[in-house]
């Protein structure tokens, strides 16, 4: 067995992944109407193709792509398109959104399967993959075919895909692992190829010994990881699996490695293999403030209140209602919102689990700078920011900050560090840009 | 369709760790109890009046900081100012008038801590700062206030002597059991500034580092300040602490290594023959150590930064015990190391994930 692998830093949430963990995937059918955004992926959203009463199919486009960093946006039912109009999303306010009336689900235009990917010309899996409106499932949903390509002169040798889902209550990427091993790693090999590296290897937290144990008997090459959070975080991972350290500033490319996340290569082989595009994915539903919680395999545009059914509806007293992890996701203000491609779970929190607390002074006890997997000093550019001090706050390191929270979770203080680091960030972004303009 | 419904909105992230301020406050005053419950035993019920009065006072001055000041008055009761009160209490002999622990309580608060901006602004330690000023303002009182511990005879308690002996009184009668009147470090001190009289500073050194004399030390039956003497219940304390995640070790350890480092290179009459375990066990270091070097506030947050923090006290602690004017150095090493705290930080700071390579 290999060594359990980690990186310096970091802190141990309580996971409470039992509450979803032993749950199968349930695949929820389409609801009645969906509306599908058209801003799932990082970058600029597409731009819709379709009117109000314009018949749609089943993985047809409504949406495509508007630029380098951008991908096109697939219809996941058959219906009627209702309304082109902007709606509220898990991620931001509002967005763009195509309202579609479900007829059906079955059939529709899928794109012809390259089953031959292996003798395939690798420009043509690209474009499937870029064409299907693949991204990165674990939730930044960065658009996977532009990682894929790789600028000129770059060489990559490492594929790292991560199964650690280190945000608590997270478990959709351990069912994935489970329930769709032989697509998994597929897809995995489907990249390594792409990307001409030869050893691909999967990164999981030795909380999963069923996910480890399957996926190794079944050929791949596991990296067994310490839990400890943020391990997923890509710098992280690449650290702990790899020993490489990405530059202040960089990318995993520059240090020869691409990082993928578990349900990403599920996409990219239902994209190649099935020339099924990306309009459904596996997301958690958990939270005490769920009656039964679970995984649910759902389609995008699938609105938040039609999951939180699903598993039982609310229970008790609900204080939060959060899309992702309780450590890097986002606050909603409605379930109204629909699910995306990066949704890696929906957490309705009771005030027992919620952390509320009035920002207390600072009392210099250091945790935030002992747990930084960073190592930055997250109390000086939070009080920098604190101050409007954007310049001191820059030298601090501001911008090098990835938001995982890890110092606000072991503040004693209750300060709201990252929320502060953010604000500084936006700040000097804009002070940069005021400058280079 | 289901219903929708809507949600306040907050930022990530949206859980934290139990432990709060006040958790990591109440954990101290837990931990600085056992080390009262030896003060009880060993100077008897004076010792818990004073620390009592004392931190009375810290609250009460908080408190009217506070409302003077228009903030919200419930910080008064966050444990902090219960720290400050004991910690001043513990730093003055069990001999002193109730009043004295109040004023510097007061002066604590009130000057070191809120004149500041109160909790987590302030610049060095106040109950260190209290005690200096104590120290300045009635320096006799400060030091001539020792009560010999309890001593034992047949299995009862009795009270072999209840008021201080002055140091100068020692240092010429000589008694060897006048040894218990005064603190170990005083006695020390003496021993190095007797003229003329080597084989006699040679012979009561050597009784100061026998075993018994270690033993009493690590107990707690010398004289001293109310909260410094037992080593073994402040210890207890200590292992409070670490079990409850609030004690970070690099600062007791690198201040308490330096101490029997520095103890060892010069703290006795020659080089490179002190005595480390006397030092360690000796007047103020376990007691500052664990519960002052450690003060999260006035200390640096980098993890090097602490290290050098402690370094740096211990090395202060030496020097003054060895050449300064004082018998102890350790509040006022902490002291100084206090105000070398924010350069520490700024020098410190740990160069971030990925900017060595980032050069290259
Ligand atoms: S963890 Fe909180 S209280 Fe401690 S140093 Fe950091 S910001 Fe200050
Ligand atoms: S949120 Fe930023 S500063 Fe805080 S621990 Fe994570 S990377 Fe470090």
């Amino acid at each position: 067995m290999s060594k359990v692998k980690s990186f310096a830093g970091g802190a141990h949430p309580p996971g409470n992944k039992g509450l979803s963990s032993g749950a199968a995937v349930v695949r929820l059918p389409a609801p009645e109407v969906v509306t599908v955004p058209l801003c799932q992926h990082l970058g600029a959203p597409s731009k819709p193709v379709v009117k109000p009463g314009d018949e749609v199919k089943r993985g047809s486009v409504i949406g495509e792509q508007n630029g380098f960093i951008s991908l096109p946006t697939h219809s996941p039912v058959n219906g009627k398109v209702l309304r082109v109009e902007n709606a509220p999303m898990p991620h931001m306010r509002s967005g763009p959104a195509v309202v579609i009336k479900t007829e059906s689900e079955d059939g529709g235009e899928v794109y012809e399967p390259i089953s031959d990917w292996k003798n395939a010309d690798i420009s043509l899996i690209i474009n499937r993959i870029k064409e299907a409106g693949v991204c990165g499932m674990g939730g930044a949903s960065f658009p996977t075919y532009v990682k894929l390509s790789p600028p000129e002169g770059v060489k990559i040798d490492t594929l790292i895909i991560n199964g650690v889902e280190c945000e608590p209550y997270l478990t959709a990427d351990h069912r994935l692992m489970l329930e769709r091993a032989d697509d998994l790693i597929t897809g995995m090999n489907i990249l390594a190829r792409v990307l001409g590296v030869s050893d691909p290897c999967i990164g999981i937290e030795v909380n999963k010994p069923d996910a480890i144990k399957l996926l190794e008997k079944k050929g791949a090459r596991v990296v067994r990881l310490k839990v400890q959070y943020p391990q997923g975080a890509e710098k992280q991972l690449i650290d702990a699996a790899a020993g490489r350290e990405v530059p202040a500033g960089g990318l995993p490319l520059n240090v020869g490695v691409v990082v993928q996340n578990a349900g990403t290569c599920v996409a990219v082989a239902d994209a190649v293999c099935k020339g099924m595009p990306c309009i459904r994915r596996i997301t958690t539903v958990s939270g005490l403030g769920v009656t039964s919680p679970g995984n649910f395999d759902v389609c995008v545009g699938t609105p938040v209140s039609t999951l939180i059914e699903a598993a039982g509806g609310y229970r008790g007293d609900v204080q939060r209602l959060i899309s992702g992890g309780p450590m890097m996701g986002m606050a909603m203000f409605t379930d109204a919102a629909p699910a995306t491609k990066g949704m890696s779970g929906i957490l309705a929190l009771t005030p027992d689990e919620v952390r509320d607390v009035a920002e207390g002074p600072c009392i210099r006890c250091g945790k935030c700078v002992d747990v930084c997997p960073l190592r930055l000093c997250a109390s000086v550019i939070a009080t920098a920011s604190e101050y409007g001090k954007w310049e001191d706050a820059e030298k601090a390191g501001a911008l090098n900050c990835m938001a995982c929270g890890t110092c606000s979770y072991v503040c004693p203080a209750g300060r709201y560090l990252v929320h502060h680091i953010k604000r500084a960030q936006n700040e000097i972004r804009a002070i940069i840009r005021a400058r280079e303009a | 369709m289901a219903e929708s419904r809507i949600f306040d909105l907050a930022v990530s992230p949206h859980i934290g760790s139990s432990q709060t301020t006040k958790r990591v406050m109440w954990d101290v005053v837990i931990a600085l109890i056992p080390a009262l419950i030896a003060a009880f035993w060993f100077f008897g019920p004076r010792a818990l009046l004073l620390a009592g009065v004392s931190v009375g006072a810290a609250v009460l001055t908080e408190w009217l900081c506070l409302k003077f000041m228009k903030r919200p008055v419930n910080f008064a009761f966050d444990g902090s100012a219960v720290v400050t009160g004991l910690l001043l209490a513990y730093n003055v002999p069990a001999g002193v008038p109730w009043w004295l622990p109040v004023l510097g309580s007061a002066f604590a608060i009130a000057v070191a801590k809120q004149a500041f901006g109160g909790l987590g602004h302030n610049i060095v330690n106040p109950a260190l700062l209290g005690r200096a000023f104590l120290m300045a303002s009635f320096p006799v009182l400060m030091t001539a206030g020792w009560i010999a511990p309890m001593q034992w005879k047949d299995g009862e308690r009795i009270d072999v002597q209840a008021c201080g002996v002055p140091t100068a009184q020692l240092s010429e009668s000589g008694e060897l059991d006048a040894l218990s009147g005064a603190t170990p470090l005083n006695v020390l001190k003496q021993t190095f500034t007797w003229e003329g009289d080597p084989e006699r500073s040679e012979e009561v050194r050597s009784m100061l580092f026998s075993r018994e004399s270690l033993k009493n030390l690590f107990m707690g039956r010398i004289g001293g300040c109310i909260g410094e003497t037992s080593v073994i219940m402040l210890l207890l304390g200590a292992i409070y602490l670490i079990l409850r995640g609030v004690l970070e070790l690099r600062l007791p350890l690198s201040y308490l290594g330096s101490v029997a480092l520095f103890g060892w290179l010069f703290g006795g009459p020659g080089w490179l023959d002190g005595n480390a375990l006397f030092h360690l066990l000796a007047g103020g270091v376990i007691l500052g150590g664990f519960f002052m070097v450690t003060d999260m506030v006035t200390t640096p947050v980098t993890k090097k930064g602490r290290i050098i923090f402690g370094i740096g006290a211990g090395l202060l602690t030496m020097v003054i015990r060895r050449w300064g004017g004082y018998p102890e150095g350790c509040s006022y090493s902490i002291l100084l190391m206090n105000l070398a705290t924010p350069l520490i930080d700024r020098y410190t700071r740990p160069q971030s994930f990925g900017e060595v390579s980032s050069n290259g």
